[in-house]
């Protein structure tokens, strides 16, 4: 019997080591001695300070504050109230890149559920409105068959779906062209088509051709293309850098053209994960580009009257990201107060799935705070 | 490492195979030896353990002993009815150097074979039979016959040293016996059976008798000195392993000086060929009938496979230009099948390209004969009383409209949980017509990624596989009407003839109304209009059940 004990006895003992190591981590966690974590609360403190949110107030899916016009109009063509998607798609009239947000925002929604659109198509045949939202539809219906899984984890199923789909968008895209008259949009719209299905180089241009001589100074399209010359899609990072100092150069102030080059950049510094972007970032070259970013957007900015307009936003996200590598806190600073509470954007959304994106972002943004400040006491001790 | 240390090293690890159970026992033996200087009642407890633990190594000790090996089902050739066989396989053994089988079967397999009934283990030569798959001889010619009955002779050589041929026994050996744990202990494979039931005919029909039930490899004392000898024998494997791919090449080479290098080369590029080929034969063609309780014509089960390779020849020509890619394992003796090839054609020149051209059934006195006699040897009893049918396009006819007659698709269950009463077309187009497909869609068998879509995107994930199923359901329900007719080829796959005149028309309209039908706004009535009416349309309409 005592050998009995002898043997349960030692075979209890890890069991109750492991017991007092779980015990010994879980108070540990409670009175956090760590020398570091003054530090980690010092970066939130510091962003608290100039009224930044913590990160589990982060809107993660939005660049921007949402539009209660945008939300309405989708919650009536949810109800069947066509007509007041095609009425808010009218609205936008002239203004191409207006015209391309509201598509993008109804062809999201009809890319989940199309009722609306059916019977939208239905009641007016030829409708040019209708065909594009329906073209814009099918492509993002085709990348959400794909999913946003690397090719080695999505799954046949997934591909089939996803080339049948884009077929169909490019048939789409072609009757919305073929009723659009001098609207860009149509071609804009067809320019992710062309790195799903692998246009050619000729093809693309040709496309590239019919969206620039309809408005040659269309952000969004401009930033389609960058995608498409990028190397990770159908171009490699010289073609991409050439169209972007291109583009950045032909663009006046205010039309925030200078926006492509500093997305060509960052999509060389993320293909690069060797590239420190402690130094990238300070290149001259990269210096110059966001100099005139800066330039561009005040002048946009000016435009617009309102410093949190929503076609600045995606240039003080990046900005402020590059500033952030430039340390420049307090520029880099400036743009974190326009945008902070929203940033389901690039460049966070790059830096790492879904919701950790928003640990780099509050990381980059606690540590631009803390920086501030400091300079901040400085400045005061000195004078 | 000379060729005969290694030789010794292999035979010190093949006599440990059988040791393994006798150095187990003695651990034990030791260990209650040590225990008599502990206190008394650790002694016992000791004791008691040690005899739990002898008993699965005693019962493995047992395990080693195989069943005898059976002879695969098959025709015995003798010497009198083929003495050109004969003459050749004597001829060839004398040139290799090793003793010609003492009895030749025909089997339905694809695949030439040596077998040695093994004495002692492995360690003395035993009985020796060669058995020769129909299909493979179909397929090859015969210098490359030659080649492969070379190749496995080489297997019995067993390298340049005196101790090879033990050394290549004993291995074989071992491999049966590892292969023969496998069998009784996968579980899987019982599983498999049980769920293809229903599809049993046809197993029994490529030339599998039934098996009775085994149950011993079920207990756990058993799979646990399964797994030690498997894991002793891989490791003897292993460690022969280089011995092993050496002997394959030097057989390949000895092939080549016998039957000639073109022979060679070309046959070990045929195998794989002839193997797919053969299983395309007996799931498209030979096995067509089962269904409907239909045999091919006789003679013609194993004789049509001479047929499709007639046929296919261009398509067979492609697939063999292209060496297939293995995935190595470290247990194969085997190097990858291009290695050989490469290895082959890398010989020198012979000059005997021209060598045996002709069919290596030329050797046989009536093949047409034997592929008759080999149906009653090796088909299940209930095959051989099933009709046998006039002809190929018969086989097909009776087939497909077995298959179609009792049509159970996904939808078909779906649409059975969904109504709560028979699964029928009329049914199924009611719904659609109501615009619930999409819902009853939600019952279909799958994927992740599909379950987890909603809205359009689920349905682009279903339709592909609504569009197949439906088409499908009305060729079915056209052939349940006596109105479908099938075109049969051996070159391709078998052909539907819809009713309507141009088939190529008629293909098309049906196509447009199936994605008609599954539209996003549905329209049924193309559909309709192909099907010709039934009592559940012309009737009260609502009564689904008494259909």
């Amino acid at each position: 019997m005592t050998v009995l004990l002898w043997i349960l006895g030692i075979l209890a003992l890890p069991v109750v080591a492991f017991g007092l190591y779980l015990g010994f981590v879980f108070v540990k966690t409670f009175i956090k001695h760590d020398p570091d974590a003054p530090d980690e609360n010092a970066g939130a403190e510091a962003a608290a300070k100039l009224g930044l949110l913590p990160a589990g107030r982060l809107d993660l899916d939005r660049p921007g504050a949402a539009d209660p016009a945008a939300e309405a109009v989708l919650q009536a063509v949810r109800r069947g109230d066509w007509e007041a998607g095609a009425r808010f798609l009218a609205e936008a009239g002239r203004d191409w890149e207006e015209r391309g947000r509201r598509v993008s925002i109804l062809g999201h929604e009809a890319a989940k559920e199309d009722a609306w659109l059916l019977a939208w198509r239905a009641a007016r045949p030829g409708d040019a409105d209708a065909a594009l939202v329906n073209a814009e539809s099918m492509i993002y219906l085709a990348w959400e068959i794909r999913g946003s899984m690397q090719a080695k984890n999505t799954t046949r199923e997934q591909f089939d779906g996803f080339h049948r789909v884009l077929a169909q968008a490019r048939e789409a895209c072609a009757e919305a062209q073929a009723l659009g008259g001098d609207d860009p949009n149509p071609y804009v719209v067809e320019m992710p088509l062309a790195m799903g299905l692998g246009y050619s180089h000729k093809d693309f241009n040709d496309l590239w051709d019919q969206a620039v001589e309809r408005a040659p100074h269309h952000l969004g399209a401009h930033q389609s293309a960058l995608q498409y010359w990028c190397a990770k899609w159908r171009g490699s990072h010289e073609l991409a850098l050439s169209f972007a100092r291109e583009a950045a150069a032909k663009g006046a102030p205010g039309q925030l053209l200078t926006l492509v080059l500093l997305e060509a950049h960052f999509e060389f510094e993320f293909a690069h994960k060797d590239l420190d972007e402690d130094e990238y970032y300070k290149r001259p070259e990269l210096m110059k580009a966001v100099d005139a970013a800066l330039l561009d957007l005040a002048a946009a900015a000016a435009e617009a009257g309102d410093p949190k307009a929503r076609r600045l936003l995606p240039m003080r996200h990046m900005l402020a990201y590059m500033l952030y590598w430039q340390d420049r806190y307090e520029a880099a600073m400036e743009q974190f107060k326009l945008i902070d509470g929203h940033i389901g954007t690039a460049p966070w959304t790059y830096l790492a799935g879904k919701p950790r994106f928003a640990e780099r972002y509050t990381a980059i943004r606690d540590f631009t705070a803390v920086r501030v400040l400091e300079a901040a006491e400085a400045h005061t001790a000195t004078a | 490492m000379s060729s005969t240390l290694r030789a010794v090293r292999a035979l010190i690890l093949l006599a440990g195979f059988q040791l393994l159970s006798l150095v187990l026992l003695g651990v034990l033996a030791a260990i209650d030896w040590a225990a008599v200087y502990a206190p008394s009642s650790v002694t016992t407890k000791v004791w008691l353990v040690s005899v739990v633990l002898a008993v699965p190594v005693v019962r493995g000790m047992f395990m080693l002993r195989l069943p005898d090996i059976e002879e695969p089902p098959g025709v015995p050739l003798t010497e009198e009815a083929e003495p050109r066989l004969w003459a050749m396989v004597r001829e060839l053994a004398a040139a290799a150097g090793t003793r010609a089988p003492d009895t030749i079967i025909l089997t339905a397999e694809v695949n030439a074979s040596v077998m040695e009934r093994p004495r002692l283990g492995g360690l003395l030569p035993g009985r020796r039979s060669l058995h020769l798959g129909l299909p493979l001889l179909t397929g090859l010619s015969e210098a490359q016959f030659r080649s492969v009955l070379a190749h496995e002779y080489g297997h019995y050589i067993g390298g340049d040293t005196r101790l090879g041929p033990i050394v290549a026994r004993g291995r074989l050996q071992i491999r049966r016996t590892i292969a023969h744990f496998h069998e009784k202990a996968d579980k899987k494979v019982a599983q498999e059976r049980a769920e293809q039931e229903k599809k049993s005919a046809r197993r029994v029909a490529k030339g599998k008798k039934a098996k009775e039930v085994d149950t011993t490899g079920a207990g756990a004392t058993y799979r646990a000195m399964a797994k030690i000898y498997t894991w002793y024998g891989t490791f003897f494997l292993r460690a022969s392993q280089s011995t092993a791919r050496a002997e394959e090449f030097a057989a390949d080479r000895s092939a080549a000086r016998l039957a000639g290098r073109d022979a060679t080369a070309s046959a070990l590029r045929e195998i794989p060929v002839l193997s797919s080929a053969y299983d395309f034969y007996l799931e498209s063609y030979a096995t067509l009938g089962l269904d409907a309780r239909t045999m091919p014509p006789h003679g013609a089960f194993f004789g049509g496979f001479g047929d499709l390779l007639t046929a296919r020849e261009l398509q067979l020509a492609d697939m063999r230009a292209e060496l297939p890619v293995q995935q190595l394992s470290p247990y194969d003796s085997h190097p990858p099948i291009g290695e050989r090839v490469r290895a082959v054609e890398a010989l020198p020149d012979d000059g005997r390209a021209d060598d045996g051209r002709g069919s290596a059934l030329g050797l046989f006195t009536d093949p047409r004969a034997l592929a008759a006699a080999l149906e009653p040897a090796v088909l299940a009893e209930e095959l051989l009383g099933f009709r046998r049918a006039e002809d190929w396009p018969d086989v097909l006819r009776s087939g497909m409209t077995a298959r179609l007659g009792e049509l159970d698709t996904p939808l078909h269950r779906a649409l059975a949980v969904y109504t709560k009463s028979a699964a029928t077309l009329p049914a199924l187009l009611q719904v659609i017509d109501e615009g619930h497909l999409w819902q009853l869609a939600r019952r279909l068998p799958l994927s992740e990624e599909a379950s987890a879509a909603q809205g359009r995107a689920f349905r682009e994930f279903v339709r592909p596989s609504l569009e197949g199923i439906l088409r499908t359901w009305v060729i079915s329900e056209l052939s349940k009407q006596g109105l479908l007719d099938w075109e049969f080829s051996w070159t391709q796959a078998a052909t539907v003839v819809l009713p309507g005149g141009d088939p190529e028309a008629a293909g098309e309209a049906l196509d447009a109304a199936v994605t008609a039908a599954l539209a996003d706004v549905p329209d049924t009535a193309p559909l309709r209009a192909l099907l010709p009416p039934t009592p559940a349309e012309t009737g009260t309409g609502t009564d689904i059940e008494s259909v």
